[in-house]
């Protein structure tokens, strides 16, 4: 929430802060560029007013010599205006007036040709009448007085009506270079007034043209036209100061630009004065006007940008609306795993994981485990022991997830529910296989392999329906033999065809799932049923077995994940079976090696052994008893040795036991039976038979006994 | 365990009868430890009448064939039965004594 409001924040300063900057630079720009504009149309209104001026001077210095010569010749010189004003249109009106008293026929002479604005008609007029009083002009003296030409203020003109006018005045010499008359042209302002409001630089702005005394000549407003100074002006306005800074300006005749404050808007005064005429020209632009441009441009870009931070502010707002639904979902998603887990665990608790499952029974050594994959699967495996009968099961559902854990549920129940009072695997497979096919809907199989041990007889029955084969571990390590049936769940009505083999004491049976045989490594090779058997060899315990079986799996996948579960049941039957046990109790007595025979043979009827074999028997019993006798117990001391007789179908075995000192008579070495009468040594001919008649000897020191092992296979 | 010990000539001959098991062979030592004394002679180890035999007999056997080895006697072994012939040959014993068998 906090991040999201500050994203907000420093989105809308960069913004703005960006905005105000281009809108500044906007602004100088275009300040630049009015500046400019309104100093080239002041050059080119300048370069316009001084066409015409130069027009209206060039009329004059042009009759300025006819002018003289006229002066010898008073009466002609009425022609001279006339010249003037009719060879120059811009030219509205001329005088050629003498200096009082230079000629003395005319003491005062002033003809005055006039241009008829409308009909274009000359008219010929005196000035030299005394309401006029023409030598008192200024347009008259100022020559004079320069010794120079003259333009005059602008004045209305008194004749022709509204007219403005200026008159350029220039004097007439005569030979002897003094002053004799005063030559003019006037010209008629209108057009400077047009010409000057047309200029429009934007569309509000104006332009102002001042005379050399600061008149006004040309003006928006009309009232003030040639009837207030900008002296005037400036000390009735609020920036007077500004005002008369532009005025001192125009005045001196300086150009420039200056700011002025009139009426609460700030202007911007461009200004440049006209050549000889002492004419100012100043454009004003009011700034309101200069930056609506930019500043409507600006607004624009600032309305734009707040639109967007309520973009983004509406963005932000979906972002975490979804954000908070993904969350949601995530929570969702994990209370779900954590429910799975649950059921899993639940699952787990169905079947039985204590272990050693039945401590009290010698018959059996049995160990399990499912070591689930990540995502819960469908293994199961299950055991029981009902009238000296051990029902045992493994099984696969197909497909993983809650469906598959569901199905592994209900087979469970199955299983417990079909063998509660029968003994037949293929019976309670098949009664399973036809309650799952009824009701699966969802196309679910299940591989399973199911078993019924008697442990009294060792008779195992099983039946296979699809499962892989379990690895049986006797004399050798195989895989069980198994029928085809085909898996649970598929067919209502399969047939199921069951097997049958006899465990001897001391057989084994594992059983998996393709987790197991199918885990793979990095560079997806499979763990396989080779390693499984080499993972099986020699003699631990059950749990031992598995626990081997797990370690060599892990460090076969190494880093690889674990994409199915894996189950593993071994079941070590110690049971008796076929096996006969018999059992000797015998004093440290030489004299006991004669109960020996007696023993071998009872041992030997069970086992239906030749007489050779038995009395070979015989033999290595006694070497291996008279051995202990003689070395196991100080002399004098009165000691037991135990013999322990097994008979197996394959095999007869003794185990002797004794609690004397250490004795391990399979450190001997092995005799030379080739070697001569003199190298032969008297001793090591006992052990050396009973090596030579068994096929395994093994000694062993436990719990302060030595026990040796003799085996005979067959 | 019985021992008939018999001497015609210069051969004396031993006949065993019973099972030389490890007390039978504890009880004939002190006879068959004297009879190491006339090794010098032919000693013929009639076994006709054995059964059995174990290591203990078998040591009784070869100190008698050392003894003779060193006195420049002689040590016939007559009628071994098949287990006693196989134990004698588990031990290598054929090849360190004679063997006769019955006529």
């Amino acid at each position: 929430m906090r991040a999201r409001l500050m994203l907000v924040i420093v989105a809308t300063i960069t913004l703005e802060v960006t905005a105000i900057i281009q809108f500044v630079y906007a602004q100088r720009e275009i300040k630049r560029e009015a500046s400019l504009r309104a100093k080239s149309e002041l050059e080119s209104a300048e370069h316009k007013i001084m066409d015409v001026v130069n027009q209206a001077e060039a009329a004059v210095r042009n009759s300025i010599w006819v002018a003289e010569w006229c002066l010898e010749y008073p009466d002609s010189l009425v022609r001279i205006p006339q010249r003037v004003v009719s060879e120059n249109p811009v030219v509205v009106g001329s005088t050629m007036a003498l200096v009082p008293g230079y000629s003395a026929t005319y003491p005062l002479y002033a003809p005055y040709v006039a241009r008829d604005l409308e009909t274009d008609e000359l008219r010929l007029l005196s000035l030299a009448t005394d309401e006029y009083d023409y030598p008192s002009k200024e347009w008259f003296t100022k020559p004079i007085e320069l010794n120079d030409s003259y333009w005059s203020e602008p004045y209305f003109d008194e004749n022709g009506g509204d007219i403005l006018m200026t008159t350029f005045s220039m004097p007439v010499k005569d030979k002897n270079g003094t002053i004799a008359a005063i030559l003019t042209a006037d010209i008629s302002l209108d057009w400077l007034t047009e010409f000057i409001g047309k200029i429009k630089v934007y569309p509000n702005a104006f332009n102002i043209v001042i005379s050399r005394s600061g008149q006004i000549m040309v003006c928006p407003v009309e009232t003030l036209v040639m009837q207030t100074t900008v002296d005037q002006f400036a000390s009735a306005s609020e920036d007077h100061e500004a005002l008369e800074q532009v005025n001192q300006a125009l005045l001196s005749g300086q150009s420039g630009e200056m700011p002025v404050r009139y009426q609460g808007e700030t202007n911007h005064v461009y200004f440049s004065p006209v050549e000889r005429t002492g004419w100012s020209l100043s454009i004003v632009l009011p700034e309101k006007e200069l930056y609506s441009g930019v500043r409507r441009i600006g607004m624009l870009v600032m309305i734009l940008q707040l639109l967007g931070v309520a973009m983004l502010i509406v963005i932000l707002r979906v972002v975490a609306k979804n954000q908070a639904k993904y969350q949601r979902l995530n929570e969702q998603k994990e209370r779900m795993e954590n429910e799975l887990h649950i059921a899993r665990e639940i699952q787990m608790a169905m079947i039985p994981k204590t272990f050693p499952p039945f401590p009290e029974r010698k018959d059996l050594d049995l160990a399990a485990s499912i070591i689930p994959a990540k995502e819960v699967g469908g293994d199961l495996y299950d055991f029981f022991i009902r009238d000296e009968k051990m029902f045992f099961c493994i099984g696969d559902v197909s497909g993983k997830g809650i469906p598959a854990s569901l199905v592994m549920a209900v087979t469970r129940s199955l299983f417990r529910a079909m063998s509660a009072h029968e003994d037949s695997p293929a019976k309670i497979v098949a009664s399973m296989n036809n309650t799952m096919s009824e009701t699966n809907e969802n196309n679910m199989f299940v591989t399973f392999f199911c078993a019924v041990l008697d442990l009294t007889t060792g008779r195992l029955r099983y039946c296979n329906a699809g499962h892989n084969p379990p690895m049986i571990l006797t004399d050798a390590i195989r895989t069980l033999p198994v029928e085809p049936n085909l898996p649970l769940g598929i067919l209502n009505g399969a047939d199921f065809v069951e097997q049958e083999i006899t465990f001897n004491y001391d057989d084994a049976l594992l059983l998996f799932t393709d987790g197991l045989s199918e885990a793979e490594n990095v560079s997806h090779e499979q763990f396989g049923e080779a390693r499984i058997e080499a993972a099986l060899h020699g003699r631990k315990s059950s749990e031992d077995h598995l626990k081997n079986i797990e370690q060599k799996v892990a460090s076969f996948v190494g880093d690889a994940d674990q994409s199915d579960d894996m189950t593993i049941l071994f079941i070590h039957y110690l049971g008796h079976g076929n096996k006969k046990s018999y059992h000797l109790t015998l004093h440290n007595d030489i004299a006991q090696i004669a109960l020996l025979p007696e023993f071998v043979e009872t041992v030997a009827d069970q086992a239906k052994l030749s007489l050779e074999t038995t009395s070979n028997l015989n033999l290595a019993l006694e070497e291996a008893v008279a051995n202990v006798i003689s070395y196991a117990y100080p002399e004098g001391t009165d000691g037991v040795v135990d013999i322990d007789a097994c008979v197996t179908e394959h095999e007869v075995s003794f185990v002797i036991t004794d609690s004397g000192k250490a004795f391990d008579p399979t450190a001997k070495e092995e005799l030379d039976i080739n070697a001569g009468v003199e190298e032969r040594p008297i001793g090591g001919l006992g052990i050396h038979l009973v090596r030579t008649i068994m096929d395994t000897v093994s000694y062993e020191r436990k719990e302060e006994q030595n026990i040796l092992t003799i085996t005979k296979t067959y | 365990m019985e021992v008939n010990i018999t001497r015609e000539n210069n051969t004396i001959t031993v006949r065993f009868s019973g099972r030389m098991d490890t007390p039978g062979a504890q009880e004939i030592t002190p006879k068959m430890n004297a009879l190491a004394e006339e090794a010098n002679k032919t000693i013929i180890l009639d076994c006709t009448d054995l059964s059995y035999i174990s290591s203990s007999g078998l040591r009784i056997f070869l100190t008698l064939r050392k003894a003779a080895l060193d006195k420049g006697g002689k040590i016939i072994v007559r009628n071994i039965c098949d287990s006693i012939r196989s134990v004698f040959m588990m031990t290598g014993f054929l090849n360190l004594f004679e063997i006769q068998s019955a006529k």
